[in-house]
């Protein structure tokens, strides 16, 4: 109710920030007959005025939050956006497909879907689509083929996280090692073709992947983590990395080492503030434990907006149209960061993100 | 021998039936860790197992009390969840307000409980009905509350929750502390004695001029507050707990009472072997974890176990016994002529 009444407010904001901006624009480009308002506007804004629309299958949890302000501040960056639109599907899917349905109904110009239900909802891309609403589904594939039943998928190339991982433990353990990963829900594709990019890097008998395969499912729930952990801890002897598409949640599982009289191993998985300050904290005690993450891709959105806003209001559509997630820290290297943390911030913010960490850690009060 | 029959008698009354099966289902479970996978028995892996399981146990003694008045509770998910998420978000790191916060989440959990109480035991309404609706709205408030988003607990409750003293987790001493209060209150207070009256038969209890619905209604305020106990340790063990951590615990929470020996039906309550039994699927989870077996034939093994413990109690053994031998004897009989 809270979150709905914020997300309310925070359109509200949006679409009266983005009517004072065109007001300034339409004065500005009276005066100046060059248009010159727009000058400071990015490219892929395009000329005309445009209605947003951004339908999330779940909202949930702290990800998410972040996720959906970076979206809603990425079209605030557009002044020709006259209104921009978000519901909330609460994981479930037919409320997800009324809610596509009803942006259409609205009028929306430019909807961008997090397509969490998969293929329940590419019925309801096909029709957007099909009304001319410019349709962008990002993150998780609905299927069907872009160009006929929605306009572009904005995935996330998580076999870009898979190769930037392997190959850092490639440059840490040369002469080989025993390596764990641990990954969501069974047969997620996400972890599988993270797995399969690891393992191309990863061809020298001398890595062995160990646990079951190709990961250990934790369903990304820190106490099943916790378990799957303490099992793993007891059976190997010897683990060398840990490997985790999801590594706030770690937090919880890794004093199991300490526990047992081991120290903590090598981390190379995903970023999140109250990892970056586990490791701070933890680091003189465990020397062999080093941190290297890729950012968690909140940003993955805003190439979203991007594209559905370019295409919708004639702007220049991006080239990218997957998300690839930069390197984030190292602390080995230091580059392309040293391990970063903000004690004084909730745990749950992700440093990695383009919004300030102050702004986030206000998005997650009350 | 009618001496020897008689102390027999005295020795399975004082140890209940479930709790002699528990108890060996328990050591032969150990026997098979040890042999197939002896990495499940170390000290690490023991003491992680006795985390969670102590949070089952504590979640399966709350059940059992509702069990024992013929009802069941399904509103353990939302339970759960919500003192969670009340220790987490409202001390919002800081350690100082963690007793205020718990203190909430008690007070919470006695609201709920009371109102279920009070639509079973008063208003009579079916505990199936009633306790689901109460998930709902447990829920309802988790949402409220979280928006659905989890906070990290602060590191005073993570201490308390995850910790360890003398070698052993935190939390099972908390789960020893709920055995006994609900093992003294039950077995050995007159209100206690009542209580295993009105869940055996109310018609008796109500002739005997005992008070049946309020009886009946205090067990689910008794459960709530030990729901409540375990999320708090839960948020403490994990400390980066999830908005809908208690979902794992309602099936379970049904599995240990009934392997316990309490009857789905009402009436006795077996505390000890409920708590037994609790360890007993903690155990067996990370037996199959460390025997590093598939995902799926991990969740067969376990569904596999249950099915067999429940039958333990409601196949009827003698009448297959009975019905076996007759077929041999006429097998044989048959042979013979």
């Amino acid at each position: 109710m809270k979150i709905a009444k914020k997300s309310m407010m925070l359109a509200v904001a949006v679409a009266a920030s983005a009517l004072a901006l065109t007001g300034c624009a339409t004065t500005a480009s009276t005066s100046t007959s060059t248009g010159a308002a727009v000058a400071g506007a990015p490219a892929w804004c395009g000329p005309n005025k445009v209605t947003v629309g951004l339908v999330d299958g779940y909202g949930g949890n702290s990800w998410r939050l972040v996720t959906t302000a970076a979206g809603a501040d990425e079209v605030k960056k557009c002044a020709n956006v006259t209104s921009y639109l978000y519901a909330d599907g609460q994981g479930d899917t037919q409320k997800a497909i009324s809610d596509i349905n009803g942006m259409v109904a609205k009028g929306v110009n430019a909807l961008i879907v997090f397509a969490d239900a998969g293929k329940a909802i590419l019925p309801a891309l096909q029709s957007a689509h099909t009304a001319g609403v410019v349709t962008v589904p990002y993150r998780v594939n609905p299927g069907g083929t872009p160009g006929t039943d929605y306009d572009a998928f904005i995935g996330a190339d998580f076999t870009t996280d898979g190769t930037n991982w392997a190959n850092e433990i490639k440059a840490q353990f040369p002469d080989g090692g025993n390596i764990l990963f641990l990954s969501g829900p069974a047969g997620n594709s996400q972890g599988n073709d993270e797995g399969t990019a690891m393992k191309k890097v990863l061809t020298d008998a001398k890595y062995n992947f160990i646990g079951e395969q190709p990961y250990e499912v934790t369903n990304w729930d820190p106490a099943k983590t916790q378990q799957v952990l303490t099992a793993d801890i007891a059976k190997y002897p010897k683990i060398d990395v840990i490997v985790s598409d999801f590594g706030p949640s770690l937090v919880g599982a890794l004093p199991e080492f300490t526990k047992a009289g081991r120290q903590i191993p090598s981390l190379v998985t995903s970023d999140g503030n109250v990892l970056g300050c586990f490791y701070k904290d933890n680091k003189a005690a465990n020397p062999a434990m080093n941190l290297f993450t890729v950012a968690t891709g909140n940003d993955n959105v805003r190439l979203a907006v991007q594209y559905a806003i370019a295409k919708a209001s004639g702007g220049t559509i991006p080239t990218e149209s997957i998300f690839k997630a930069p390197v984030f820290e190292n602390s080995r290297t230091q580059q392309p960061n040293d391990v970063q943390c903000e004690k004084s911030l909730p745990g749950d913010i992700y440093l990695s993100a383009q919004m300030p960490a102050a702004d986030q850690a206000a998005l997650l009060k009350k | 021998m009618v001496v020897e029959r008689q102390s027999a008698k005295k020795l399975t009354r004082r140890t209940s039936k479930g709790l002699i099966t528990m108890a060996i289902s328990l050591v032969i479970l150990l026997a098979f860790s040890w042999a197939l996978a002896p990495s499940s028995v170390s000290g690490g892996a023991v003491s992680g197992m006795l985390q969670f399981g102590a949070v089952l146990a504590i979640v399966g003694l709350g059940q059992m009390l509702v069990v024992q008045q013929g009802g069941v509770d399904l509103s353990i998910p939302g339970a759960v969840s919500l003192a969670i998420v009340i220790v987490s978000h409202e001390p919002d790191g800081d350690n100082n307000k963690l007793f205020a916060a718990v203190l909430l989440a008690f007070a919470y959990a006695l609201g709920a409980g009371i109102l279920n109480g009070l639509m079973v035991g008063r208003l009579g309404l079916n505990p199936i009905i009633a306790t689901l609706g109460m998930n709902a709205l447990l829920f309802g408030a988790v949402l409220g509350i979280s928006g659905g988003t989890p906070r990290t607990t602060v590191d005073l409750l993570r201490g308390i929750g995850g910790g360890a003293t003398f070698g052993l987790p935190n939390s099972l001493y908390f789960a020893i502390a709920a055995l006994i209060l609900v093992s003294l209150i039950t077995k050995r207070t007159v209100a206690g004695r009542r209580f295993e009256v009105v869940g055996a038969n109310s018609f008796a209890g109500k002739a005997m001029g005992l008070r049946v619905r309020t009886h009946q209604g205090l067990a689910y305020v008794w459960a709530q507050l030990l729901y409540c106990t375990a999320g708090i340790t839960l948020a403490g063990i994990t400390a980066q707990p999830t908005a809908y951590m208690g979902n794992a615990y309602l099936l379970p929470s049904v599995a240990v009472v009934v392997l316990g020996g309490t009857s789905l039906l009402g009436g006795r309550g077996f505390p000890v072997a409920t708590v037994v039994a609790a360890i007993f699927l903690g155990q067996l989870d990370q037996f199959v974890l460390a025997l590093g077996v598939p995902f799926a034939v991990r969740t067969l093994v376990q569904a596999a176990a249950l099915a067999i413990g429940v039958a333990i109690y409601t196949v009827n053994w003698a009448k297959v016994r009975a019905r076996f031998a007759a077929r041999t004897d006429a097998a044989s009989a048959a042979v013979q002529s």
